[in-house]
């Protein structure tokens, strides 16, 4: 459809038409290199470390490796997007198409895979909370490697559904819903642990000697959270909604022409990730650092 | 002749969608002369639509609003509703809650929950008393929930949190000389610290991991760590 505006603007010079917005390829390259380099670091710290071999730090690599998929896949599309722009590739050729909707499906993939991630950590978090005592009876590692498996499973076959069924409408909206019943899920938990981070926080407070001081910290962090999540999924989102719902619309027109935005806004969400959720571990950062002088000792030996 | 545009446009939309640089590409000027462009499927659709180019079906003529409308709209409303999200949040935190909300706690939380003692009836006696009596309070409920832990099979190295518990609650805590006891009660409340919300003394150890979910009570490898177990927002 984006052509099919392109081509009055082309041919009518209409200067109330909204015009799609480019990004240059260079700042695609960047933040997919970026992504990539940050959560490829999460995965193989944490698969090092035997201390890191835990459910949470399981569904935290699990992240980190969907968000590696995501950007390996605009990384890849990106290439080939030159080379076609350079001449060197058909972009009408059978196999570039073929090539186009794996790329594709691995992206729906991964992005499907994000979202139950975040669901995944936020259920661990809230049996971590409310069932401390006995959350290694209810969150072994065959439970985790289970759910992950499932997850994963699940994923694919969505990633390759959608691809194939796009023009079905009631796939696509399976998928927002899918994402929005997540995001109120997520919120629900979040705030019921909040809700008792108060509650304990108060009754610390009031016992004598303790400090008593209003800690924003904990609404800061869960808004930031939050807000991070709904600021780079959303729109997204709504342009598929936009797409389905008011295809006609000149409105929905200029939201849509800012498609590589959102898509931006996507893939720097996978940016931001590791260190909402990753970075924050005092023993992934350990981890980090001891990789690190490894490396650079090896270096200077060699 | 609508509903084969239509179908077109959602199929034109698919591939778009999906490959929005091809689409760009497509603009590009020796492509857009090439009249069979077509996705591939359906090339008659592509055809007699691009027969219709005078039926320009979005028209951006007699807007009332902006063009960018929906655009500044969205963005809003969302910001909105972030800060009134971070406004409700902090209002929870400042107002006191009802202690009922406690008591109900304990019925159906037999978690830590119901360990979350209501000690306002002791703030009138002196420190040590009152700390003392919350020990004692919260012991005599932790050996309720205890008999949940009694079924956990023991991970060495990774004993943590619940590891402490029991060893705590299993030994006899009446007869402790008062010393020893006061250094319970330390212990005590740096473990009782569920999610670290309050930067007390006792539960800095994390000190820059102190936000909203940190580390689980399980991964330790030293003593100090151990005494943030229930750190567990970062």
């Amino acid at each position: 459809k984006m052509s099919k505006t392109e081509t009055p603007n082309f041919f009518y010079a209409n200067e109330t038409d909204c015009r799609e917005v480019q990004i240059p390829n260079e700042i695609f390259f960047t933040i997919a290199m970026v992504s990539l380099g940050e959560n490829l670091l999460v995965v193989v710290a944490v698969i090092r470390n035997k201390n890191l071999h835990s459910p949470m730090y399981c569904f935290i690599c699990s992240l980190a490796l969907f968000n590696t998929i995501s950007s390996l896949s605009k990384t890849w599309e990106n290439i080939m997007l030159v080379f076609t722009n350079t001449g060197h590739l058909n972009s009408r050729g059978d196999s570039v198409l073929k090539v186009d909707d794996v790329m594709d499906s691995l992206l729906c993939m991964s992005f499907i895979g994000s979202i139950f991630s975040f669901l995944a950590i936020a259920v661990d978090r809230y049996v971590t909370i409310f069932h401390a005592l006995r959350y290694h009876n209810i969150m072994t590692m065959k439970r985790a490697k289970a759910i992950l498996s499932a997850i994963w499973a699940f994923c694919g076959c969505t990633g390759v559904v959608m691809v194939v069924f796009f023009h079905n409408v009631a796939i696509m909206m399976c998928f927002i819903i899918l994402f929005v019943f997540a995001l109120v899920l997520i919120l629900f938990l979040y705030v019921h642990m909040f809700l008792l981070a108060r509650h304990h926080a108060r009754k610390i407070a009031s016992l004598p000697g303790s400090t008593k001081h209003h800690n924003l910290r904990g609404a800061l962090t869960l808004t930031i959270l939050f807000g991070v999540f709904i600021a780079c999924w959303s729109p997204f989102f709504l342009h598929l909604l936009i797409i389905m719902v008011c295809p006609q619309n000149p409105y929905c027109e200029c939201y849509r022409s800012l498609f590589q935005i959102h898509v931006i806004l996507l893939m720097s969400h996978a940016v931001i990730d590791p260190a909402i959720y990753a970075f924050r571990s005092a023993e992934l950062r350990s981890t980090f650092r001891k990789m690190f002088l490894y490396t650079w000792a090896q270096c200077v030996c060699v | 002749m609508r509903k084969k545009n239509y179908a077109a446009v959602v199929e034109d939309r698919r591939k778009i969608f999906l490959n929005f640089k091809e689409s760009i590409l497509e603009m590009s000027d020796f492509n857009h002369l090439n009249k069979s462009r077509s996705s591939g499927r359906g090339p008659e659709y592509v055809w007699e639509y691009e027969y219709y180019d005078d039926e320009e079906p979005v028209s951006f003529e007699g807007l009332k609003a902006h063009r960018y409308s929906v655009v500044i709209g969205f963005w809003v409303g969302l910001a909105v509703f972030v800060i009134f999200m971070f406004f409700v949040l902090t209002l929870l935190t400042k107002t006191g809650a009802p202690h009922q909300e406690n008591l109900e706690a304990c019925d159906k939380h037999p978690g830590l929950t119901s360990c979350v003692v209501d000690i306002s009836h002791d703030q009138g006696s002196g420190s040590k008393v009152c700390s003392h009596s919350l020990m004692e309070e919260s012991h005599s409920i932790f050996r309720c929930s205890i008999n949940e832990e009694e079924q956990c099979e023991p991970v060495a190295g990774h004993q943590g949190y619940q590891g402490r518990l029991s060893v705590r609650t299993s030994s006899d805590v009446q007869g402790e000389p008062m010393g020893l006891r006061k250094d319970r009660e330390a212990n005590f409340l740096q473990h009782f610290n569920i999610p670290n919300f309050v930067n007390s003394e006792h539960s800095s150890v994390l000190g820059d991991d102190d936000l909203l979910l940190c580390e689980q009570p399980i991964i330790m490898d030293s003593e100090t760590r151990c005494n943030s177990k229930l750190d567990i927002i970062s």
